[in-house]
């Protein structure tokens, strides 16, 4: 096992970022971390990248327990690299900022000389190497620090939203070079994005987190509710906009007024033939959006909110649906779940 | 305006003419000030830096004395040598007192702070990915705080320069522990003063219009080499 996490949580003063009661990570394999701001991404990537401590809980590295002692951390920082949400150049030539890892690990300059070039020439950043790396634009600055961790030739490479802040171009170039860098040399990638559908085209395996723990929620379909009235039939509740959804009493509490609601786009049925509304809500709506996932097929469905629905090779060659069409949805219940605000855990749903 | 034009004709004529006297002073001067700006750049600067990047419980405190220093007059810190170095204090038999190493360590005293604090405020300054970055591409503490400095050089070097103009222009300690000592601790400040008491005002504004001059020199000097480095720094 590559990384194995106990108990692991890391908090801010008071507030809790990080709650992790389990996670193994399995070597030569790309993970996504997929989650809103403030899920715990970065300080999850930071701690996986030995530049952050856990509050408590326990960390195991190579089947070796982390200890976080200088002298250690100092041999683990040299295996894994970690490529920033927003990274920084330092002062000189982008050769120069590529060549930095290379120098202070005292390779020879000949192969030093060799690795940055394949390293620039893996980036499509060759031409720009006595380039100001300060002068440099978004996209670029991440493509040659991408260079700049990759010419280390890490054992595990961490990418906290590598294509967050640059054009559809420069997305497309550093998610062919993760790819193709897990394909070639083995390396174990973990990188974070708010995108579903880009990490589950690009990784092995997928990690939610929400509100700093590992959830089995999708990050899309999440909506805030508010709950508007209590009648003996249940709850009417008003999603952000001007969406309003019945559920049953025991999806809130008294207590609560407001809650996050997320709707499992694998449930939502599209063009239902017949519905109970005891069971669930019966929605109209347009369809804007339509993509290829892994072998299923995502309908993005405009219901005043919009909506993912996911569907299955066979049931869309059935129902056919096109963008701009008028789409009836069924939400069931059973495929709905409600959590209260600010908590972590998932036993803490309502 | 007669004596301003009466000074500055008078610093050219010197100039001009090496007034051995006036080198001498020059030369003096120059030596003190350079050597109590390095020594205390060596103290001062990675001083600040473990203090910029450390965190540690009464950092506020330290912080604050730091800064209550800056205010600290050069009599009391030439005061507080003599006490030492005197012949009745306890670093008397190595004889410091009216030397130039004397003023050196004076002014070593009054610039320390002046660097340690413009150096924490440089360092404070850059962005905290620089140190993220260096660690997890493997560079060593030493490594990671080279990388810093060499972020932060232009503010440091502002420090450095800040430093240099306190001592150059400083009479109080040069005075009270040199003792003005013609050709051996007489500076440009404490010629100056001793021009002044002999009512010689045009040759007393005439050093007054060198120290200026070496002071524009050293600062002209610093912004080249800032905006050559600045503008294309590769």
């Amino acid at each position: 096992m590559l990384y194995r996490l106990e108990n692991l949580k890391r908090w801010h003063g008071t507030r809790t970022v990080l709650n992790i009661d389990k996670l193994e990570i399995g070597p030569n394999r790309i993970y996504t971390l997929i989650g809103p701001n403030g899920a715990g991404k970065t300080s999850l990537l930071k701690i996986l990248a030995f530049l952050d401590k856990p509050s408590s809980g326990s960390l195991q590295f190579l089947e070796k327990k982390v200890l976080f002692e200088e002298k250690q951390l100092y041999a683990l920082r040299r295996q894994v690299v970690l490529l920033d949400q927003n990274p920084i150049m330092f002062t000189g030539s982008v050769w120069k900022n590529v060549e930095f890892g290379l120098r202070v690990r005292k390779v020879p300059s000949k192969a030093c000389r060799e690795r940055v070039e394949e390293a620039l020439e893996l980036v499509g950043m060759e031409s720009f190497a006595d380039y100001n790396a300060l002068g440099l634009s978004g996209g670029e600055t991440k493509r040659v620090a991408l260079a700049r961790a990759l010419v280390l030739e890490p054992k595990v490479l961490l990418c906290d939203e590598p294509t967050a802040n640059v054009d559809n171009e420069n997305q497309e170039i550093i998610l062919k070079i993760i790819k193709r860098i897990n394909h070639e040399r083995k390396g174990s990638i973990i990188f974070s994005t708010h995108y579903l559908s880009q990490g589950q085209r690009l990784a092995d395996h997928t990690l939610l987190l929400q509100n700093g723990a590992l959830s089995d929620m999708a990050s899309e379909n999440i909506h805030r509710v508010t709950v508007l009235d209590r009648q003996e039939d249940g709850c009417l509740c008003q999603l952000t906009g001007q969406l309003f959804l019945k559920f049953p009493l025991q999806f809130f509490p008294d207590s609560v007024k407001v809650a996050k609601l997320y709707i499992d786009p694998t449930c939502i049925v599209l063009n239902p033939k017949a519905t109970n509304p005891a069971e669930g809500n019966l929605l109209s709506g347009h369809i804007t959006d339509l993509s290829q996932d892994s072998g299923q097929i995502r309908v993005i469905i405009d219901v005043g909110v919009k909506l993912a629905v996911v569907l299955s090779v066979e049931q869309y060659r059935l129902e056919k649906p096109g963008i701009g069409d008028k789409a009836p949805i069924f939400i069931p219940h059973s495929g709905t779940r409600c959590t209260r605000i600010g908590h972590l855990n998932s036993d803490q749903s309502v | 305006m007669d004596l301003l034009f009466d000074s500055v004709q008078s610093a050219l004529l010197l100039f001009m003419a090496f007034d051995a006297e006036l080198i001498e002073i020059v030369i003096v001067s120059l030596k003190v000030s350079f050597a109590a700006t390095l020594i205390a750049s060596i103290l001062g600067i990675p001083g600040g830096f473990i203090i910029a990047y450390s965190i540690f419980p009464g950092k506020r405190l330290v912080l604050t004395c730091l800064n209550t220093l800056l205010a600290l007059p050069t009599v009391v810190i030439g005061l507080l040598v003599y006490s030492f170095i005197s012949r009745r204090g306890i670093l008397g038999p190595l004889e410091l007192l009216y030397t130039q190493k004397a003023i050196v360590i004076g002014q070593v005293i009054l610039i320390i702070p002046v660097i340690m604090t413009l150096t924490i405020a440089a360092i404070s300054r850059i962005d905290k990915r620089y140190r993220m970055t260096a660690l997890t591409l493997g560079a060593s503490r030493t490594q990671m705080a080279l990388v810093i400095l060499k972020e932060a050089r232009y503010g440091i070097l502002a420090a450095v320069i800040a430093a240099f103009g306190r001592v150059i222009a400083e009479v109080g300690i040069s005075m009270m522990l040199g003792g003005n000592a013609k050709g051996f601790t007489r500076t440009m400040t404490t010629a100056m003063a001793l021009e002044y008491d002999k009512g010689e005002f045009v040759l007393a504004v005439a050093l007054g219009i060198t120290l200026m001059t070496f002071a524009f020199g050293i600062n002209m000097l610093f912004h080249l080499l800032q905006g050559r480095t600045g503008n294309d720094a590769v």
